[in-house]
């Protein structure tokens, strides 16, 4: 949907020729999707005109930030927010550091283990922007989902300005909620379902302590990366367990007597493919190592603030696996291993590897929330995958599922995806009846609730939660601007 | 088959952004960490990796629509590999095969760019990448060459078009005699019947140019009988080594980058750098020697049917890992009082200089703009000198230090262990 | 407001129009104007509750609620406007959910921390408490004010340790924030193992967080489910005395970065001797001239595994931070013992209330602030405070580390003789006059009460602008305690 000369002008007055385009040519590096054109902001005042001109001639918008994925409408004018990718402060006294959108995880994790810190690294990769709404590696000691975040900026749908918490009222970012009802009640980013419309221009995000070294020794060539030692104090292991319900027994108690820096549920699928460098090598990789395991299992990193420190954690760590029947995988005590899979989970976040890699697509089912819950159910979603491996529909994993801890086992995450190739309608066909089968189940049986658009009866039983949500956009964006769905990392 | 053999691979592509930045666990601050000259300078993910391959599977599909912005893309992109490399961390999938075959479906279609044209047309006309100034081979004048068109020689010494004309550059050449003479070696050139490789012909997009290039050349050698060619420029490097190969034209013919011959030469005690160079050096890996300097692999198959990107028979990717970085690094080493600090990009994640691809001649304030920053992240290791191995990227860097007036000094490798033979 | 019409929306047992008991609720021990409300009703059930806001929006009746019992202090419990109807729930008692495993309880907002923490204890779970709250304090009350909470270690988020709500929203519908939403009733997923404890959601929204810091103002709450933590095994409490504010602060900060210790917080002498003085004076002056100006107070603990092991290995690393800084932990700062701390901040306040204690009544002035702006505002204080009249060597302080020491709680605590007209009203200005001057300083007025409302809230008018938006679909008819925070 071409914009009119004129609006193009008033857009192109706001960001400057060099950085608003519409030629077709280059849609289909964005999402393929026809936009009405790409403005790319260098700042908040940028945006807020960006905003007010959407306001204006009624062009609906959606920020971007690094665009890993996203479902958008055609017309859409797309704020691509590459230009704003500073790190405003990185405030060790109170543990937060400030970013703009398109600040990478990776970038300011490398700031961050110079002084010591670190931060919650999304699942969707180092790659992605460090201020999102999201689950990670690293959830068992920095949290997630929208907990991360303290104040944020804010350029509402009607293009205000607002700024959240201290930073309205003192300048400063260290609290996001107040005076009062916390605005963090609807400014929570961007994970499907739906995102907090309008943009955020600049987010505060908790930081956490870092026991390790200020970078890793990471030697060798990509992608044969590797560490020249065990940074100190640290150590990673992958058990296997007789059950889940062993398996779970031994995360729950990691989690209370607060040892793991992390713990990520892997299946070994998973950890072929992140030790590996090439399809070929994973399939072989997850044959061997699915002999290797006694059953379901998780990945574990210890980190110790001290020698004494360490060798506590080791020593509880020990029993508990050993009530629980667990076994340590031989593979992931080779130290060249185990200093990759460090790398790979606290650098990389794993993603890549063990999604795309195989062929090409992934459609996944993430849970937030009760773990012991949401395994019971991905239990089943893992059996219904089986009769696609044996047609050959989706990449042989074992039909396994994977999750986390999140806050010391306070709250949990599990996943489960099919990879397969989405060239081959077969499979996508296959991939998607599995997705509705096993959300629908979910639903019906009382697990949890996919929020994956408007639907009534999942709103209705979800005390109308959508009701009340199509209440505060309408309020916020009386010109129905703020485009709606789709994931933006 | 052109860029239709790579549509799975273009339809691979995640739009993860990885090919944007550095690997990710080299990431090591704020700063230098992005990988890619285009994206950094033009914003616009088309302008990316898998931006330029996700508009080269929808054009496949739906044919192509050569705007002036396509075009803009297309030719403003050093062809440096890094995009290729961060993707193939974790990726199995072709990256700059395709955006190279993308070039060369333009230049077919007839959709090029003026200033590329020119070059092309003087390389035709003349055998040459820059404009002749004299002849080829006045370089050696005086120093009594063998003439490899004359007499056979085991060794050719192929300078390059930069080198051999260039007034600036022509030392570089007198050195790299000097030095093979130290170590006693009997080589020969070509000297005004030396031609291009025909390498940045490749990355403009001008593939029958290149061929044309490449066979000349392979005709010379085979009448010179020389078993070994070093090259003085990575570009010619990558020309005979890795393309010529993949054009099934190199043969037995043994590359080597002068670095590399230094490195072997001074191993195998032939050459002694003695004399000391009292200079605190970071080390540029241009990008032709480094991730693109790695061998080619020769492949033919088929996807194997099912889940998996994978092949029949099974295809290794050249994903910079087999590049040349260790032999320049050693022979720094070799010479007393060179203390080599290292950038932040290096080896097979290395930023550009900026002259790849044509874009020193198609768009020189981007090639300006793509070696200040590289400059910019030199001086931020406290280093005395610019240290590389190709020419172009000290031309490249010469420019952008007058410009900015940076301190920084620039040398290739050569001209240190010059220095520290005599 | 129709009295027969109230009484026939709600059985008119729960309803109260006796004088007496409508002048308690008329004003409490803060400084706002005193209003008599029309009634008190006294719900029993959710349902009583859903009737009475169906009821409110029906006949534009302002309602109040009350969950705690008194004494109050903070002015949210007074209506601001005539014709008020009390919606005092502390009659709903219920202890709905106590579950180990997954370290949550939840409970209906009339009970108190005194008759939840035996509850959860008996599994071997623990409250992450306020400070001493005083007896009458509703779990549900604090958690829905964002009381800061002694264990900063463990306040991963600011609405922590709440996890899901349900409440009636002034429209009168019913909403149950976070997992606690669906899919189902709360009995259909207790019976597939579900327990409402994930914060967030459904969607993008979360909001638990507009009903916390609302004072009522959003709806009326049934039930809360909030986090536990695990009860340690054995616990090591230490105290560090100093005169050095900073010292003690730099100390907090790397205990709680390191995630060393459970409670973990700063007081002053005047509090620390209102804590633990039983008698008024002579016994608070002689304990409080035991004391050093500040003490920091923390407990390191173990629980299942090695707790011998872990105390020790924190310890440790812990001696060697206090070195560091110059510092030395003891186990008893003057006539004030560590373990005598740790046993009292795991209880709410014996009575009476520690500060009614010093001079029978207290006016509190609190705000989020940085670290380094601590010292400089509590210099101000003190000047302000002097120049009040009021001594400064009087005046309680309490800092709290929050949010795993993103931020801190700054907490003066005026104490004076309710009686003494002169010594009222020189409180009364300086709480006042505190604000304005610690706003100017930096200091962050996240929960605002009573008069000087209006003060911090107009500082910022984007936020109360959209704040207003959402309050106009909650309660767009204005019922739920008008006059609160910025409606």
């Amino acid at each position: 949907m071409a914009l009119s000369k004129d609006i193009y002008s008033a857009f192109e007055d706001v960001v400057g020729p060099e950085y608003i385009c519409n030629d077709p040519v280059i849609m289909p590096s964005y999402h393929g999707t026809e936009f009405a054109a790409i403005v790319l902001p260098k700042d908040t005042a940028e945006v807020q005109a960006i905003v007010k001109l959407c306001n204006k001639y009624k062009l609906p918008f959606r920020p971007v930030c690094t665009g890993w994925t996203g479902k958008f409408s055609k017309g859409t004018l797309y704020l691509d927010l590459r230009r704003m990718n500073r790190i405003i402060e990185i405030n060790e006294t109170n543990m937060y550091a400030v970013v703009e959108p398109y600040v990478i995880s990776a970038q300011l994790q490398a700031e961050l283990m110079k002084r010591g810190l670190h931060l919650n690294v999304k699942g969707a990769g180092s790659n992605c922007s460090a201020m999102l709404r999201g689950h990670g590696h690293l959830d068992q000691t920095t949290s997630g989902d929208d907990r991360n975040h303290l104040a944020i900026e804010w350029v509402t749908p009607a293009g205000d300005i607002v700024r959240s918490g201290s930073l309205g009222s003192s300048d400063e970012w260290f609290c996001g909620d107040g005076p009062g009802p916390s605005l963090r009640s609807i400014l929570t980013s961007a994970v499907p379902p739906g995102v907090t419309p309008g943009v955020f221009t600049k987010a505060a995000l908790k930081i956490y302590h870092w026991p390790g070294p200020s970078r890793f020794p990471v030697e060798g060539i990509s992608p044969k990366y590797y560490l020249s030692e065990i940074p100190p104090n640290f150590m990673a292991r992958y058990f296997s367990f007789p059950s889940v319900e062993k398996m779970w027994e031994a995360e729950i108690k990691i989690g209370e007597s607060e040892i793991a820096f992390e713990l990520m549920g892997f299946n070994v699928a998973m950890v072929a493919a992140n030790i590996t460098t090439s399809n070929e090598e994973e399939e072989q990789t997850f044959q061997r190592l699915s002999k290797e395991v006694q059953g379901p299992g998780f990945f574990i990193i210890l980190a110790g603030n001290s020698a004494a420190d360490f060798a506590y954690k080791k020593r509880v760590l020990e029993q508990i696996i050993g009530e629980a029947g667990g076994r340590s995988l031989a593979s992931v005590e080779d130290p060249r291993t185990e200093g990759i899979l460090l790398c790979q989970c606290i650098r990389i976040s794993a993603s890549i590897r063990e999604t795309f890699r195989p062929g090409g697509a992934f459609s996944s089912i993430p849970v937030m929330g009760q773990r012991d819950l949401t395994i019971q159910w991905a239990i089943g979603a893992g059996q219904a995958k089986e009769p696609l491996i044996e047609k050959g529909l989706i990449v042989d994993d074992g039909g396994a599922f994977f999750g986390w801890g999140v806050e010391q086992g306070h709250l949990g995450k599990t996943e489960i995806f099919c990879k397969y190739d989405p060239q081959n309608p077969e499979a996508k066909k296959a991939v998607e009846d599995w997705h509705n089968a096993q959300s629908a189940r979910a639903f019906q049986e009382r697990y949890f609730a996919l929020l994956a658009g408007p639907n009534e009866e999942i709103g209705r039983g979800l005390s109308n939660y959508h009701l009340w949500w199509n209440k505060i956009q309408q309020a916020l964006d009386p010109n129905g601007v703020s485009a709606g769905a789709g994931a933006l990392v | 088959m052109g860029l239709e053999q790579y549509k799975g691979d273009m339809e691979m592509c995640c739009r993860c952004s990885a090919c944007k930045w550095i690997p990710m666990q080299r990431v090591s601050g704020y700063r230098y960490a992005h990988v890619c000259p285009s994206i950094s300078k033009y914003n616009f993910h088309s302008y990316s990796g898998g931006g330029r391959l996700n508009i080269g599977a929808a054009m496949l599909k739906q044919g192509f629509n050569y705007t002036d912005r396509l075009l803009d893309i297309i030719y403003n992109c050093q062809m440096c590999g890094a995009c290729g490399v961060s993707c193939n961390y974790a990726m199995d999938m072709e990256v700059l095969e395709p955006i190279q075959e993308f070039r060369i479906k333009c230049v077919e279609d007839g959709k090029t760019h003026p200033a590329l044209d020119q070059v092309i047309a003087g390389l035709r006309k003349h055998g040459s990448e820059v404009p002749p100034t004299g002849k080829r081979g006045d370089w050696a004048l005086g120093l009594h060459l063998k003439d490899a068109t004359k007499e056979k020689v085991d060794v050719l010494y192929h300078a390059g078009c930069l080198i051999s004309y260039d007034k600036n550059m022509q030392k570089l050449a007198k050195a790299t005699v000097k030095i093979l003479q130290k170590a006693g070696v009997e080589f020969g050139i070509a000297g005004d019947a030396e031609t291009c490789s025909g390498g940045r012909a490749y990355q403009m997009g001008y593939q029958e140019d290149f061929l044309n290039q490449a066979q000349k050349n392979m005709a010379l050698i085979k009448q010179s009988g020389a078993k070994t060619v070093v090259t003085g420029c990575a570009d010619g490097y990558q020309a005979f080594k890795v393309l010529y190969d993949k054009f099934k034209l190199k043969g037995n013919l043994e590359v080597l980058h002068i670095s590399e011959y230094i490195d072997r030469l001074t191993k195998e005690g032939r050459l002694k750098p003695q004399k000391k160079v009292d200079l605190l050096v970071t080390y540029h890996d241009p990008c032709r020697l480094g991730r693109l300097g790695e061998p080619w692999i020769p492949w033919a198959g088929k996807k194997v049917p099912g889940d998996r990107f994978v092949f029949d028979p099974p295809k290794t990717y050249r994903r910079g890992t087999h590049g040349v970085y260790q032999p320049p690094r050693d022979v720094l080493k070799s010479i007393p009082g060179v203390k080599l600090t290292e950038m932040t990009r290096i080896k097979e994640y290395a930023w550009c200089c900026g002259a790849g691809g044509g874009v020193d001649a198609s768009n020189p304030d981007f090639a300006q703009w793509t070696a200040r920053e590289r400059i910019d992240e030199a001086e931020s290791t406290g280093a005395e000198a610019l240290v590389t191995t190709c020419c172009w990227c000290e031309k490249t860097f010469h420019q952008a230090i007058a410009e900015t007036g940076s301190r920084l000094k620039v040398y290739d490798i050569v001209e240190l262990v010059e220095t520290a033979i005599t | 407001m129709e009295q027969g019409a109230l009484a026939a929306a709600i059985s008119p047992d729960l309803i109260t129009v006796h004088p007496a008991e409508r002048d308690r609720y008329s004003q409490d021990m803060s400084f706002v104007n005193p209003v008599r409300p029309a009634s008190v009703v006294r719900p029993k059930t959710a349902a009583d509750i859903q009737r009475i806001v169906k009821f409110a929006n029906q006949t534009g009746t302002p309602l109040v609620p009350v969950s705690s019992g008194p004494p109050h202090f903070r002015g949210d419990t007074v209506p601001s406007v005539g014709g008020a109807v009390i919606v005092d729930v502390s009659g709903m008692k219920k202890i709905l959910l106590v579950d180990r495993k997954r370290r949550v309880a939840m409970c209906e907002p009339g009970v108190t921390f005194a008759e939840l923490i035996p509850e959860v204890e008996k599994v071997g779970l623990r409250l992450n408490m306020p400070l001493l709250p005083r007896s009458s304090k509703s779990v549900v009350g604090s958690l829905l004010e964002r009381e800061p909470v002694i264990m900063p270690k463990y306040q991963w988020d600011i609405s922590d340790p709440l996890a899901c709500a349900e409440i009636f929203f002034g429209t009168g519908d019913e909403f149950r924030t976070g997992q606690a939403a669906g899919p189902g009733s709360i009995a259909e997923q207790w019976a597939v193992g579900a327990v409402q404890k994930a914060p967030y959601g459904p969607g993008t929204a979360s909001l638990h967080r507009l009903i916390q810091g609302a004072q009522g103002t959003m709806g009326i709450v049934t039930w809360v489910s909030m986090r536990c933590e695990i009860l340690p095994s054995l616990e090591e409490p230490f105290v560090i005395g100093s005169s050095q504010l900073d010292a003690l602060l730099q100390m907090a900060y790397w205990l709680i970065r390191l995630r060393s210790v459970n409670e973990c917080f700063i007081l002053n002498n005047t509090n620390l001797a209102a804590i633990f003085a039983k008698e008024r004076p002579p016994r608070f002056q002689s304990l409080k001239a035991s004391l050093p100006t500040w003490t920091l107070f923390y407990a390191v603990a173990g629980y299942e595994y090695l707790p011998e092991e872990r105390v020790s290995s924190h310890m440790k690393d812990i001696t060697e931070i206090a070195q560091r800084l110059g510092l030395e932990a003891e186990k008893a700062v003057g006539e004030v013992s560590a373990h005598e701390i740790l046993k009292a901040v795991q209880r709410p306040s014996s009575n009476p209330y520690w500060k009614l204690r010093p001079s029978g009544a207290c006016q509190d002035t609190f705000y989020l602030t940085l670290r380094e702006k601590l010292a400089v505002q509590i210099d101000a204080m003190n000047v302000l405070a002097e120049k009040a009249g009021y001594p400064a060597s009087q005046m309680g302080v309490y800092i709290q580390p929050v949010v795993q020491g993103t931020s801190y709680h700054c907490e003066y605590n005026l104490f004076y003789d309710p009686q003494n007209r002169r010594e009222l009203n020189r409180v009364k200005e300086l709480s006042t006059l505190a604000v304005r001057e610690l706003m100017a300083k930096g200091a962050f007025f996240s929960r605002p009460y009573g008069e000087s409302k209006g003060m911090i809230l107009n500082r910022d008018a984007a936020t109360l602008s959209t704040l207003s938006k959402l309050k106009k679909i909650f309660d767009p008819n204005n019922v739920m305690n008008p006059g609160k925070v910025c409606f």
